[in-house]
């Protein structure tokens, strides 16, 4: 479907340009200044093959060219004749720069695409790298802890058993996140295939991530903020709840000093805006640009070995809200802390009401 | 100790089966451990168990496949151990007959805590005029809710869905099963409306978000009274 829809696109632009070019030799044939119509026919020629895929359209393009220069624009006018040596050698040179041009285009496309295709490979190893960086911590921990624990935990006391279970319990509460996370990029495979989305009562979806949230820290208050409508957004309610989610523990996480966490929606016409805003320490400048490519890597020897170091999770977040068509964006607010928002486009109205 | 309760724990992977029948031995349950399918089918007809604990990826047979033999003759409840990445098989469980699922990896607390209202919800709820469970009640005759003692006004259609959810209490019940109840047959648009219909319901419940005491919201999959 797709290649069709390219090949007739293909076909009408070089026909618009021949007949443009046509009209054009035209009306200088009859001003009599014949002498650029061949010049006008070797640009358009140009012009087909910089603006087509592969060599075809261009070399057609030459051959009907040369044909209508030869036909209407050379004497004997309205005949064909090739026995001039002129018109020939028009139709050489025309024949030859559709050749060229339409061989340098292809090549300019196929390694413009090798490029972005190396980049695609780019970000992913990055992906990946701090990935394995961010799993391995935790991973010691729990793979430490547990072998003490067999090997010596009757010569330790209750506490220091205690203790270490926490630390094993907590590090693989943190893997578990890690995972969906990575779960959640997987579901959107790379932006390829469009996700599917349903309708989604916007409390419903507030009403899950709290749950989740309140299990994961339950001596926190978050303060929410809810418009009175019931707001229906098309969505894939889990990548979004993910999404809210990692916002959330991202504060939790990040924001040094936070008293207070709040989520708010609130809704435009054809939009809603989902914000989570805390009172913590705010974002670090450097770190602002890279925030949701998680490409963000601190300097050497400054490294903290904390391991919720790479924002694995915001770029997450960033990857599910594009596959939305939103926009997520993040900013140190005045009075310090942070604000992160995102948009979604709302469903329409008419098809609400057909549905 | 003639009353323990018995529960089947049928998962392959001998890690997970381990920790998850520790952890019910611990709290005074006897437990049957299966691995495969056939032998599962075996074990519940010979032991008659109170509960069963299933692992939807069995190396015989699917675990689905259990389910819907075993839902031929009996009514025990059965709790579905689930990864993330097979929504559509929670679903396709919990529509075969499941009382409710457990995503892979969960915490000992939340796990006991369903296997509690798991068992709860056979001992049932006889079909009585009245429904009474952690403040709410529900007078049948007179089609009245009360919270914490208020009554709540309901429409028609919240109410039904209420006596519903009250009815299956500890049973996740799917979108499908809510709306073939309540309006009958599913249509587009009916799983919006049935979110509507329980964003309301909370609203006239006085709960915020996160912090429901009666109906358990399960995302992408449907509702559960709390039991």
């Amino acid at each position: 479907m797709k290649k069709k829809n390219s090949i007739l696109n293909n076909i009408i632009r070089t026909a618009l340009i021949l007949i443009l070019t046509f009209l054009l030799s035209l009306a200088l044939q009859y001003v009599h200044i014949e002498e650029h119509i061949t010049t006008l026919f070797v640009f358009s020629v140009f012009l087909v093959s910089l603006m087509t895929d592969g060599y075809w359209y261009g070399i057609a393009s030459a051959v009907i060219g040369t044909l209508m220069v030869n036909y209407a624009f050379t004497f004997p006018y309205f005949a064909l004749n090739f026995t001039i040596p002129a018109n020939l050698l028009s139709a050489v040179i025309m024949i030859t720069l559709a050749l060229m041009t339409s061989a340098l285009t292809t090549e300019n496309k196929r390694q413009q695409s090798i490029k972005a295709e190396s980049e695609k490979e780019r970000m992913r190893a990055n992906l990946l790298r701090a990935v394995s960086h961010d799993l391995r911590t935790p991973l010691t921990s729990i793979y430490g802890s547990s072998s003490v624990l067999l090997e010596s935990g009757n010569t330790m006391t209750q506490t220091q058993k205690e203790e270490m279970l926490k630390g094993i319990c907590e590090d693989s509460q943190w893997l578990v996140q890690m995972v969906e996370n990575l779960l959640s990029i997987t579901r959107i495979d790379e932006g390829k295939v469009k996700i599917i989305k349903t309708p989604m009562v916007v409390e419903e979806l507030i009403d899950s991530v709290m749950v989740k949230f309140s299990k994961r820290y339950p001596e926190f208050d978050v303060e929410l903020t809810l418009p009175e409508e019931i707001i229906i957004v098309p969505m894939d309610a889990l990548l979004i709840e993910q999404v809210l989610f990692n916002l959330l523990e991202n504060a939790m996480i990040h924001a040094q000093e936070m008293t207070q966490l709040s989520l708010s929606v609130h809704s435009t016409k054809h939009e809603v805006i989902f914000e989570v805003a805390d009172n913590g320490c705010g974002i670090e400048e450097e770190r602002m640009k890279a925030l949701f490519t998680g490409t963000f890597e601190p300097e050497e020897g400054k490294a903290d070995t904390q391991k919720h170091n790479t924002g694995i999770g915001l770029s997450v977040c960033a990857t599910i809200i594009k596959a939305h068509d939103g926009k997520i964006h993040a900013e140190n607010l005045k009075d310090g802390g942070a604000l992160f928002r995102f948009t979604l486009a709302k469903e329409e109205e008419q098809d609400g009401q057909q549905k | 100790m003639g009353s323990r309760n018995k529960i089947l724990v049928i998962e392959d992977e001998e890690n997970i089966s381990r920790m998850v029948s520790a952890l019910l031995e611990s709290n005074g349950y006897q437990v049957f451990q299966a691995k495969k399918c056939s032998e599962a089918l075996m074990m519940s007809a010979s032991y008659v168990p109170d509960l069963i604990v299933l692992d939807l990826g069995l190396p015989d047979a699917d675990g689905l496949h259990f389910l819907k033999e075993l839902r031929k003759d009996t009514v025990t409840p059965v709790i579905i151990l689930s990864a993330r990445s097979t929504e559509k098989d929670k679903v396709d469980a919990l529509d075969a007959g499941a009382n409710d699922y457990i995503t892979k990896p969960f915490g000992a607390a939340e796990f006991l805590a369903r296997v509690r209202s798991a068992l709860r919800s056979v001992r049932g709820h006889l079909p009585g005029r009245k429904f009474e469970l952690n403040g709410l009640s529900i007078d049948y005759d007179s089609r009245c809710v009360f919270v914490r003692n208020v009554q709540v006004h309901l429409t028609q259609t919240e109410y039904n869905i209420v006596v519903f959810l009250a009815q299956n209490t500890g049973k996740v019940l799917t979108y499908t099963q809510i709306i073939k109840e309540v309006w009958g047959y599913p249509d587009e648009g009916s799983i919006k409306k049935l979110q509507v219909n329980m964003a309301n319901i909370r609203r006239k419940f006085g709960e915020k978000p996160g912090k429901s005491s009666y109906i358990v919201n399960e995302l992408g999959v449907g509702y559960r009274m709390n039991g």
